[in-house]
């Protein structure tokens, strides 16, 4: 392997109005090796790899390619260039085959007819020598996600990609297509390819990069050859020092051997019944959802992005009313209880789209942490709201939950994602709650933030809080939960034990194999 | 000649010569809106196009100078369209309601300041049946379809061309994906600025046709709001035939359909009231809407503003 880069980005820094999102940052990349981005969210990785494929605008610094130095103002530089990068959310056009999606703005042999056969017979090479099976004809809305990460890849391919960048590419994949993922990388730099892989998985890196370089808060941290590296370098380069990393859930959980199934009690706290969802349309949203959840108890529902999580949380919440079973809390039949008599009722939730169901970006910091408990005392009394004690419970939230803003009259849209997180989490456990139902909690949020929020549920489950914890983190789930249940196209396809968690059993059932009884 | 027509002859025939301006405002909408430029300006620019189309054929003496400043007042619009959502990111509809009234207040200001207010109207002749050799000597169809003006034909072309070009055409797929998925485009190198502007400014100019066809057509004058909220129908037509070229030219039949009966319900005293028949496209292009909602046709992004460097949390 030779050890001169062939790629050299020196110095770079990019702000976003007045937030820094890069700063003198530099970059190297090997001939044919497979390098990893690694940080946690918010370092700076998508962002510096952005820059590289010509979305993003530098502020300053240096780019240079094969020695000669470059300048990358759009993605059609980029892909001169030979780079391609393949974004963690697809840029597909739902509505167009995968045939269409791969060749769009390409150059076409029969460029007036759209007969595109002399297009796909490239394409089939291409799939074959590096092993991407895709039916090329099929509407890419209708491919599975692991799938149309392969149509991703082979467009990249096509326009003749030298350098590839991998943003989060194993997020919605399930073990088994991580693994294929692997395999198609490995080929890929055998046959001369160059591949930054972008992650904020310690596991992944190590299981597949030949180089790891470190980012946190938009500086560089540290590169290193994996072989010369330990985990521990790592983890500390991604959360820094603020963190106790000997006593923290995501790195210490587990290995004592305490899981805190001794907390779990008798009393049923939320039980499904046969719980039906019909869509509009022929496709049941949820079907015979039936469970059993105990105070003292974390229920973790696994599963692919899109089937049927969201609808599940809001029955429980009654945003959406099921069309047929039976949902009770504590042996109380709550169908026909509004929301907001079930939230005073003691469910807790924190919704999956903070910024579309959970926060309102224009209002103060102390509005979002008392929404829906503003119409009672003691934050209101006679239909008056009560200021005062607004804003003192709010500076005291802020504190206990380290909510890094500047007071709480500051406008929410101001708090970065981690910390608007923090907001509703500090909102879900300020009164007393039996249940929460917590939708991905942790998507997008730093590690240290992280590791809050999964401290905060594992002592409220000592103290009897019930948790449905629906996500699609597959290791959170692992870490955190007494049981597992797979969600596959709005129906429980098995429940596993702990003692019975197993990735790959997982992943079989992520994508609709039954569990074997 | 046989000398033998039909009044079912000559009902069909006006229908044809009434759907062009449908066929020509909605495709220009449908053009814009493939890319993600929805705008909501057709009636303002049609009736400037036609006050202004009118008065140049009336100064220059000739109809064609007149239908080349209509379009060109169009694209005018359109590109005014273009550069404040695209460049400035402005809100579409604002832009495009702005654009509306701007247009309808141009048009009525000037024709008084150049002709003033006169007695009898100054005209235009009106055009011309073309009838085409041979095509036009078939009996009953050869009358409808082969003995119209030149823009009834020039609609029908503008309708095939267009289907042809953005399904059959590399650089009608690469329009398609910037009104479906900009982000998507933009990361393959397709500029989603340029495809905005062309087709906003060939879109105006579509509707600036449609707009000059009625003065030229029905009337040889301009008369104040004399577009009759035919802009506002070709946005519904639009959804009708769901932004696709052919099913908005079949459309525009029935909307065309509708107008013609109007007209014969109010000289024939039959008692149903004609405003109840101008109401029936727009019920049309809901109950077509509520039954394709599930397969849905309208582009992703349409009337959303594209900006590369905007964050998404």
């Amino acid at each position: 392997m030779a050890d001169t880069p062939i790629l050299v980005m020196k110095g770079i820094r990019k702000t976003f109005d007045k937030s820094v999102a890069l700063d003198d940052v530099s970059f190297e990349l090997n001939a044919r090796e497979i390098h990893g981005l690694l940080g946690g969210n918010g370092a700076g990785k998508t962002t510096l790899m952005n820059i590289l494929y010509g979305l993003y605008k530098k502020d300053s610094g240096e780019i240079s390619l094969h020695e000669k130095k470059i300048n990358i103002s759009s993605p059609r530089d980029a892909l001169h260039k030979h780079i391609g990068m393949v974004h963690q959310h697809f840029l597909q056009i739902t509505s167009f085959t995968v045939l269409e999606n791969i060749v769009l703005g390409t150059e076409i042999h029969n460029k007036y007819s759209m007969d595109l056969s002399v297009e796909a017979t490239k394409i089939q090479a291409l799939q074959n020598r590096f092993n991407l099976a895709v039916d090329l004809n099929i509407s890419i809305g209708d491919l599975p996600m692991g799938t149309r990460q392969k149509v991703e890849i082979l467009k990249a391919l096509y326009r003749g990609a030298e350098i590839l960048i991998l943003d989060e590419p194993t997020t919605n994949l399930t073990p088994q297509e991580v693994d294929d993922l692997f395999k198609s990388l490995r080929v890929m730099v055998d046959q001369d390819l160059s591949i930054v892989f972008i992650t904020h998985k310690l596991r992944e890196v190590l299981s597949v990069c030949d180089r790891i370089s470190v980012l946190r808060n938009g500086r560089n941290v540290v590169t290193l050859k994996r072989d010369e590296a330990n985990e521990e370098a790592f983890v500390r380069g991604m959360v820094g020092d603020e963190m106790d990393i000997q006593n923290s859930v995501i790195f210490s959980r587990g290995k004592s051997g305490q899981i805190g199934a001794e907390h779990i009690r008798a009393e049923v706290c939320l039980h499904l019944d046969q719980v039906q969802l019909a869509s509009q349309g022929s496709v049941p949203r949820l079907k015979d959802i039936s469970f059993k959840l105990r105070h003292g108890e974390i229920l973790g529902i696994a599963g692919v992005a899109g089937n049927g999580q969201r609808d599940l949380a809001e029955v429980i919440l009654g945003i959406t009313l099921p069309t047929g079973g039976k949902v009770e809390l504590d042996a109380k039949d709550i169908l026909a209880m509004p929301t907001n008599q079930r939230l005073e009722s003691g469910i807790a939730y924190i919704p999956e789209d903070r910024l579309l169901d959970g926060f309102l970006p224009k209002a103060s910091v102390a509005h979002n942490l008392i929404l829906g408990f503003h119409r009672k005392a003691p934050y209101s009394s006679g239909g008056f709201i009560n200021w005062n004690t607004v804003h003192r419970t709010a500076a005291e939230l802020i504190k206990t939950y380290n909510i890094k803003t500047s007071g709480p009259s500051d406008v929410g849209g101001n708090l970065s994602g981690g910390n608007i997180q923090r907001v509703l989490i500090a909102r879900a456990f300020s009164k007393p709650a039996n249940l929460l139902v917590a939708h991905n909690p942790t998507r997008g949020l730093d590690i240290p933030s992280m590791d809050f929020v999964y401290s905060r549920i594992l002592e409220e489950k000592k103290k009897g809080l019930a948790t449905l914890l629906i996500s699609e983190d597959l290791d959170e789930l692992l870490l955190l939960c007494d049981r597992i249940a797979v969600l596959y196209r709005g129906e429980l396809v098995g429940t596993l034990d702990r003692s019975k968690f197993e990735k790959y059993e997982i992943g079989r059932m992520m994508s609709g194999y039954r569990a074997e009884e | 000649m046989t000398g033998i027509e039909t009044p079912l002859i000559l009902y069909a025939k006006l229908i044809l010569l009434t759907m062009v301006p449908f066929v020509l405002a909605s495709q220009g909408t449908m053009l814009g809106g493939r890319t993600g430029v929805f705008n909501v300006a057709q009636e303002g620019i049609m009736l400037v196009s036609a006050s202004i189309g009118f008065l140049v054929s009336f100064y220059s003496k000739s109809l064609t100078i007149g239908v080349i400043s209509a379009m060109l007042v169009g694209g005018l619009f359109g590109l005014a369209l273009a550069y404040f959502t695209t460049h400035l990111k402005m809100d579409q509809f604002v832009i495009g309601l702005a654009l509306f009234f701007i247009g309808v207040g141009l048009s009525t200001l000037l024709p008084k300041l150049m002709i003033g207010v006169t007695l009898t109207p100054p005209l235009i002749p009106t055009l011309k049946d073309i009838p085409i050799p041979l095509l036009s000597k078939i009996p009953f169809i050869g009358e409808i379809f082969f003995n119209q003006n030149i823009l009834v034909y020039g609609a029908v072309l503008v309708s095939v061309f267009l289907w042809w070009f953005l399904y059959k055409t590399s650089f009608g797929l690469s329009l398609r994906s910037t009104g479906e998925y900009p982000q998507a485009a933009d990361s393959l190198g397709i500029s989603v600025t340029t495809m905005r502007y062309l087709t906003a400014i060939v879109g105006g100019a579509l509707i600036g046709i449609a707009g000059v066809y009625l003065p030229m057509v029905y009337t040889g004058t301009f008369t104040d709001g004399m577009v009759k909220g035919r802009g506002w129908l070709a946005i519904a037509l639009t959804f009708f035939g769901g932004w696709k070229p052919i099913n908005i030219l079949i459309g525009s039949l029935f909307f065309a359909g509708i107008e013609v009966l109007s007209y014969k319900v109010q000289v024939s005293g039959s008692g149903i009231p004609y405003q109840f028949l101008l109401m029936l496209p727009y019920l049309a292009t809901i109950l077509v809407m509520v039954f394709t909602f599930k397969r849905s046709t309208i582009p992703g992004f349409l009337g959303q503003n594209y900006d590369r460097e905007k964050r998404s949390l």
